[in-house]
């Protein structure tokens, strides 16, 4: 059975900046290995190389006439917002930036 | 330091000139309070989808074809994911395997001639929200997460400052002209990040990526930073990792910011969410066709007029003259009209710090002043002396010289003129029959002198080389 190596499962994790415990990373290399070869049949299928699907539906995309509609007022637009600092969402600083 | 090749690739992100962002009807407004410019899709509320908008495509095509850029007719878009506070959804949608256009040129003039940068694609996404940074903290403002943007990427194609600054000036001076973008540097709706290396040999070396650059001409300074700096570090022997760094403008540096993941960690996919968007052959002959004047064609116009090199290339930094100038295409004399836009006029809107539009000059006033003056009905000592008026009251042009007691002589009260000078200056005439040419000039200045400078020099000038001539 497919297995990922200890340093891609954290690489992952930090893709996604998540922390795992020791046992977390065993269990994830299993699940994320079998995940892999599941992939690996779909890639088995006949057809896998056609035009590429990119959505269930068949027609092209609706375009939208660019007119201006209805916006959140502030207080609900932040209402979800644990931290702001006056009209700002407050996060802690991001690095990297 | 010679001996060093250097090699510059640019990335241009340039915001569209939309009403609404990319994939929600919310505004696309700049300069609003922070986070009023918002609804749940900009913001990534689970369940929300996005909707392509026309004017989007419109001016993605629009760029994509004054860059030279071969269309893609059929294209979707992706999603790059990463997680950063910058973009709720923790992807940014974009195009990776199809952009709008790929393998354009820019061409710009260098010192040993023409020269094409090649353009590799030119991809639609959208932008996302804009961070302050403090001490402890980030500020975000979600009013710029979904507008609409253009990224521009050029093959390493540069080679020095010189060149770079020139490819991103040509850049901005499509992307104005074509209404696609304002393209404004400080505002942030046109940003510049520019890959930067240097080798001795063909082969290039491990190359930084510099971001964060506030004007055209701090690129060529970042670049020229970055020459010495790499070279420095290789004639010391040592060798780096790729990193991306920022300019910083206060010590005209740049400064670490990252060494860089790789391309792969963004895990691009298609983005289902958005089906297929096709552009007809029809779509794209049409907006070829309808482009707005360019740059360059405005400037043959110009040029064609008559008008010389410095006024055109003034004319064509500052885009309202030139629309307004257009306006009179054929109509009037345009090298008065340049004249007076580039001279008294653009003097008087930045005394009293107005816009033309604010101003009472009609276009049927500003035909008439260009008109007259062109004619000799008026000089250029009298349009100072009515300008005033002319920007700020809503009288003609007749009625205003008619104000000001200013009015021309008839051609029978000229002759009367020339003909009493003549008489009263017998020498001078004879100096000029002798075939010294000053002698014109004191006589000129004589009638001028009687007719007070009501007389059209012109026809002074007509009149009395006639008369001295019989």
């Amino acid at each position: 059975m497919k297995k990922l190596s200890k340093e891609e499962v954290l690489h992952v994790a930090h893709l996604a900046r998540i922390n795992l415990e020791d046992e977390e990373i065993e269990r994830y290399a299993n699940d994320l290995g079998k995940l892999l070869e599941d992939i690996d049949k779909i890639k088995d299928i006949k057809g896998y190389d056609d035009e590429m699907m990119i959505s269930p539906v068949e027609y092209n995309s609706d375009l939208r006439p660019d007119v201006e509609g209805k916006m959140l007022d502030y207080k609900t637009a932040m209402k979800n917002v644990p931290h702001s600092t006056g009209n700002f969402v407050e996060v802690p600083v991001m690095l990297n930036e | 330091m010679s001996n060093y090749k250097t090699t510059v690739g640019i990335e241009v992100h340039a915001e569209l000139k939309t009403k609404t962002k990319i994939f929600s009807d919310s505004a696309n407004h700049y300069g609003k309070m922070a986070n009023t410019c918002t609804n749940v899709i900009d913001l990534g509320y689970p369940g929300t989808l996005p909707t392509m908008n026309e004017e989007v495509i419109h001016l993605g095509l629009r760029a994509a074809l004054v860059l030279n850029c071969e269309i893609n007719k059929h294209m979707h878009f992706d999603r790059k994911n990463y997680f950063y506070p910058d973009n709720p959804k923790n992807y940014q949608i974009t195009q990776n395997r199809t952009p709008i256009g790929v393998n354009g040129y820019v061409e710009i003039d260098t010192e040993n001639g023409k020269k094409k940068i090649r353009i590799h694609d030119i991809h639609i996404e959208e932008d996302t929200c804009k961070s302050i940074h403090a001490d402890k903290k980030s500020m975000l403002d979600y009013n710029r997460a979904g507008v609409p943007l253009v990224e521009i990427v050029t093959e390493a194609d540069m080679n020095s400052a010189e060149e770079a600054v020139k490819y991103l000036e040509k850049l901005r001076e499509l992307l104005l002209y074509a209404d696609v973008s304002d393209c404004k540097i400080e505002e942030g709706s046109m940003r510049c990040d520019c890959n930067v290396s240097v080798s001795k040999t063909d082969k290039l070396n491990t190359k930084v990526e510099v971001k964060n650059i506030g004007s055209i001409s701090n690129v060529g300074v970042a670049i020229k930073y970055e020459e010495e700096r790499q070279i420095a570090l290789y004639e010391k022997g040592e060798t780096f990792k790729e990193q991306t760094r920022r300019f910083d403008d206060k010590t005209m540096s740049t400064i670490l910011m990252r060494v860089k993941e790789t391309g792969n960690d963004y895990r691009y996919f298609p983005e289902p969410d958005i089906p297929f968007v096709d552009l007809t052959d029809e779509y794209i002959k049409e907006t070829k066709e309808n482009l707005p004047m360019s740059a360059e064609q405005r400037r043959e116009v110009y040029k064609e007029a008559g008008i010389n090199d410095i006024n055109v290339e003034k004319i064509i930094q500052n885009r309202n003259i030139s629309d307004y100038l257009n306006k009179f295409i054929k109509k009037i004399n345009l090298v008065i009209a340049s004249n007076l836009l580039l001279g008294d006029i653009a003097a008087y809107l930045n005394k009293t710090e107005m816009n033309l539009d604010q101003t009472k000059l009609t276009d049927e006033k500003f035909e008439d002043v260009v008109n007259y003056l062109d004619s000799g009905k008026i000089n250029s000592k009298i349009f100072k002396e009515i300008l005033d008026d002319v920007m700020e009251s809503n009288d003609s042009i007749d009625k205003i010289l008619d104000n000001h007691n200013i009015k021309q002589m008839g051609e029978d009260e000229v002759i009367d003129i020339i003909n009493t000078v003549i008489e009263n200056n017998p020498q001078s005439v004879q100096d000029y029959k002798n075939g010294n040419e000053r002698a014109i000039k004191f006589l000129m200045g004589q009638i001028m002198k009687e007719t007070k400078g009501n007389a059209n020099p012109q026809m002074v000038t007509d009149k009395l080389t006639e008369l001295l001539n019989k």
